[in-house]
């Protein structure tokens, strides 16, 4: 297989294309599971696994629109930067999107349990 | 140029301080300060006149230099030697007392940048070269006297300057009106650093605070979201299609803030749901609690918190309603009346499972628990908290509940052992969960505990607290033999004998000691989540250590509370990091042997032990160190106050 790549490419479902560092994506399991070798070869995922591009324009979430798509991802980077840190100023979430947003965290996964240090793992 | 108006000045001042030399003879009218300031040799009207003709330099310098020129070539167009030696002259006094000048000016002007005045104005405009902000405070300084008219230096009307003018923000005067806006400004801004101030303060108790909660670092997406959907609840019509652990998580939050109003209630309330669980309910009223049964027709399981307005009236119309409730959790409804009660079990006790009462003032008594086994055959799970109603009496009516499985009693009236023996002869058998607490419980003996030991085979949670009487001889017995599996929840806190005159001697082994510690660690040791002995003052360091030698190990074990066990050591706590691999929440409150704990990462220690806390007063680069070991943990020390300096 060839050299993975150091980055992901996240799609939504309306064409917005996001790339990604593979480490900060790694904090949602669900993505892990899409992407990370080490998880079976479901049929769906093997694409992303060996692209790096996670396709969630067949999922028909109303969280994997770009809008929130793009909050999703400047969480990813958020956490990517602060997570060793304490006393962190918390992201700012715009209300309109919160509810969707809400949605989206629950379906990536992105809950307080989840939550470790990447370069733990 | 410059020298010769700078010479005209001097002259100025030099015959103005002789006139006032002679003038100083008549004397009028004198403060204190002006006679010492003349005994120093300081003259305020000198000073004041040095300072015009300096101003008065500045201001006509343009002017001055074109009549300085027509004297020039006057000068240069007499060729009288008397004059070209005056003038001569002149040029070199001039010259001198401009070089003078000059150096005064730059002495002022190094002085005014040490000075603090300037260095804030540096700090406010960073790209402005310090010798213009220097210049500009030096003009500031030589501005107009009281009494004096001047430009306004933002609207430009001429005013007369007073000893309130307020300097303009480029060092000029300012006139009444745009003195008093700039001061509106000046003010809004300090009151926006004021809050800012605030705000950090707040922002390290929110840390500490956070840390205590078990929050450290970054937030999850989903807890912000919360977050950020609690704080505009107002905003929320509806939370659509949410997973139920969210809407729940969504509640708990919104009740923690104490934000739950009648309006945001209907967020909760959605006609396909089955449980209803409100957190706080104290500002609903009547109308509101009724509106739950009307919106959530399905309702089974119901959670109130605070439910004070949930009275007779709530109950009556619960009745008329065909609400299939399975679960009634109602904490502090103590407006329902007993004959409101009654109604209830009649109406609905027939397929209610799980019951819990929590404060109720009066009208929960024995007659409730009597009624029970008629109207609520099926009952599963019984909890009476904090409840001054039920007696002996009540207890013995308990025994009457074949099915029941779960067993929870908070009372505060003083019970005996006797009913307590019948219910669990009477019931032991079926129940998983037997929970006896509170005050009231401390007469009760080992009876309780063989009964347990006879009769109960199906136990996964035991707690019997606050006894003074049991003996260890008795926990001995319980867990020797015991046909139950092990269990995962002990809680036997408080259970030790108290003598005030002699606290140390307890010739009977009164309460949970060593030996019975012991047995209960090797009987459930396996399996146990939750481990509570507050306070079970008895148990020898001896026992602790051979509980958790290291060959032992406690897979299960997640919280475990020792507090106020005198005999626990570091090495105590090592060990028990050690046996218990998954051990989250350590409790050691009052746990005076301790002196330096390792704790490992990832697990909380919740500490309070003052002299702990004098020691890391004392040694305070050992707590940053500790702190550094243990940055993910929780470490709460109480009474130390180096804690909140962010360390």
């Amino acid at each position: 297989m060839a050299e993975i790549s150091k980055y992901v490419t996240l799609i939504s479902n309306d064409g917005f294309e996001f790339v990604v560092l593979r480490e900060a994506v790694l904090i949602s399991p669900m993505i892990k599971s899409m992407i990370d070798s080490k998880s079976e070869d479901l049929f769906p995922f093997r694409e992303a696994r060996l692209s790096g591009r996670c396709n969630f324009e067949e999922i028909s979430q109303p969280c994997s629109s770009g809008q929130v798509m793009e909050k999703v991802v400047e969480y990813f980077h958020y956490w990517y930067k602060n997570c060793e840190k304490e006393d962190v100023p918390d992201m700012d979430i715009p209300a309109e999107l919160c509810l969707e947003l809400l949605v989206a965290a629950d379906f990536l996964g992105l809950d307080s349990k989840n939550l470790s240090r990447p370069r733990g793992d | 140029m410059q020298g010769t108006s700078g010479w005209v000045s001097n002259l100025n001042s030099i015959m103005s301080s002789r006139q006032q030399r002679a003038g100083r003879a008549i004397r009028g009218p004198h403060s204190a300060l002006t006679d010492f300031l003349a005994s120093q040799n300081i003259s305020a009207n000198r000073i004041r006149e040095d300072a015009e003709a300096r101003r008065n330099v500045a201001n006509d310098s343009t002017a001055q230099s074109a009549d300085a020129g027509a004297s020039s070539t006057a000068a240069n167009g007499d060729a009288d030697e008397l004059a070209e030696a005056e003038t001569a002259q002149v040029a070199t006094t001039a010259d001198k007392a401009a070089e003078k000048k000059r150096k005064t000016q730059a002495a002022a002007i190094d002085k005014i940048k040490k000075s603090k005045a300037f260095k804030k104005r540096k700090r406010q405009d960073e790209e402005s070269d310090s010798d213009g902000i220097a210049e500009a405070i030096l003009a500031g300084r030589a501005a107009p006297l009281p009494g004096q008219m001047e430009n306004c230096e933002i609207c430009e009307k001429r005013f007369t300057v007073t000893p309130y003018s307020r300097a303009g923000p480029d060092g000029g005067l300012l006139c009444n009106k745009c003195g008093k806006e700039l001061a509106q400004d000046n003010k809004d801004d300090q009151k926006q650093k004021k809050k800012k101030v605030k705000a950090r303060g707040h922002a390290r108790r929110q840390v500490a605070s956070n840390r205590l909660d078990g929050v450290i670092g970054c937030k999850s997406l989903m807890t912000m979201c919360i977050q950020t959907l609690v704080n505009n609840i107002d905003l929320a019509d509806d939370l659509g299609d949410m997973p139920a652990q969210i809407v729940d998580r969504v509640a708990r939050q919104v009740a923690k803030r104490r934000i739950l109003t009648p309006e945001s209630l209907n967020l909760f309330l959605q006609s396909g749901f089955e449980d209803v669980t409100v957190y706080d309910a104290a500002r609903l009223g009547s109308d509101d609690l009724i509106r739950i049964f009307q919106m959530v027709p399905k309702l089974t399981n119901l959670k109130l918190k605070n439910a004070i307005q949930f009275k007779d009236e709530v109950m009556d119309y619960l009745i008329t309603r065909k609400t299939p409730l399975d679960s009634l959790y109602l904490h502090g409804a103590n407006l329902v009346s007993e004959e409101g009660w009654n109604k209830f079990l009649v109406a609905k006790g027939k397929h209610l499972k799980s019951l819990r009462v929590y404060f109720t003032d009066k009208h929960v008594g024995d007659n409730f628990t009597a009624s029970l086994k008629e109207t609520c055959p099926a009952l599963k799970c019984l909890k009476i908290a904090h409840n001054q109603e039920v007696t002996d009496a009540g207890i013995e009516h308990i025994a009457e509940l074949k099915g029941l499985e779960h067993l929870s009693l908070q009372l505060i009236t003083p019970t005996s052992t006797e009913p307590y023996v019948k219910v669990v002869n009477s019931i032991g058998a079926c129940l998983r969960t037997l929970s006896l607490t509170g005050e009231s419980l401390s007469d009760l003996d080992d009876r309780v505990l063989d009964a347990v030991h006879e009769n109960c085979t199906l136990l996964r949670k035991l707690r019997i607290t606050h006894s003074e009487v049991m003996t260890d001889a008795g926990f001995v017995r319980l867990f020797t033999n015991w046909a139950n599996k092990p269990l995962t929840f002990i809680d036997f806190e408080k259970c030790r004998h108290i003598d005030s005159s002699k606290p140390r001697e307890n010739a009977h082994l009164n309460g949970l000691c060593s030996d019975g510690f012991r047995t209960l660690m090797s009987h459930s040791g396996k399996s146990l989540k939750y481990l509570n002995v507050h306070a079970c003052r008895h148990i020898t360091r001896e026992a602790f250590e051979d509980a958790f030698s290291l060959d032992k190990e406690y897979p299960e074990l997640e919280n475990l509370e020792i507090s106020f066990c005198e005999e626990v050591t570091d090495f105590v706590v090592g060990c028990i990091f050690r046996t218990c691999p998954k051990l989250k929440n350590l409790n050691v409150f009052g746990c005076m042997k301790l002196k330096e704990v390792r704790v490992p990462k990832e697990r909380f220690l919740s500490v309070c032990p003052m002299r702990w806390a004098w020691k890391l007063k004392v040694l305070r680069t050992e707590l940053v160190t500790l702190v550094e070991l243990v940055r993910y943990q929780v470490l709460y020390v109480q009474g130390c106050v180096l804690f909140n300096l962010g360390v």
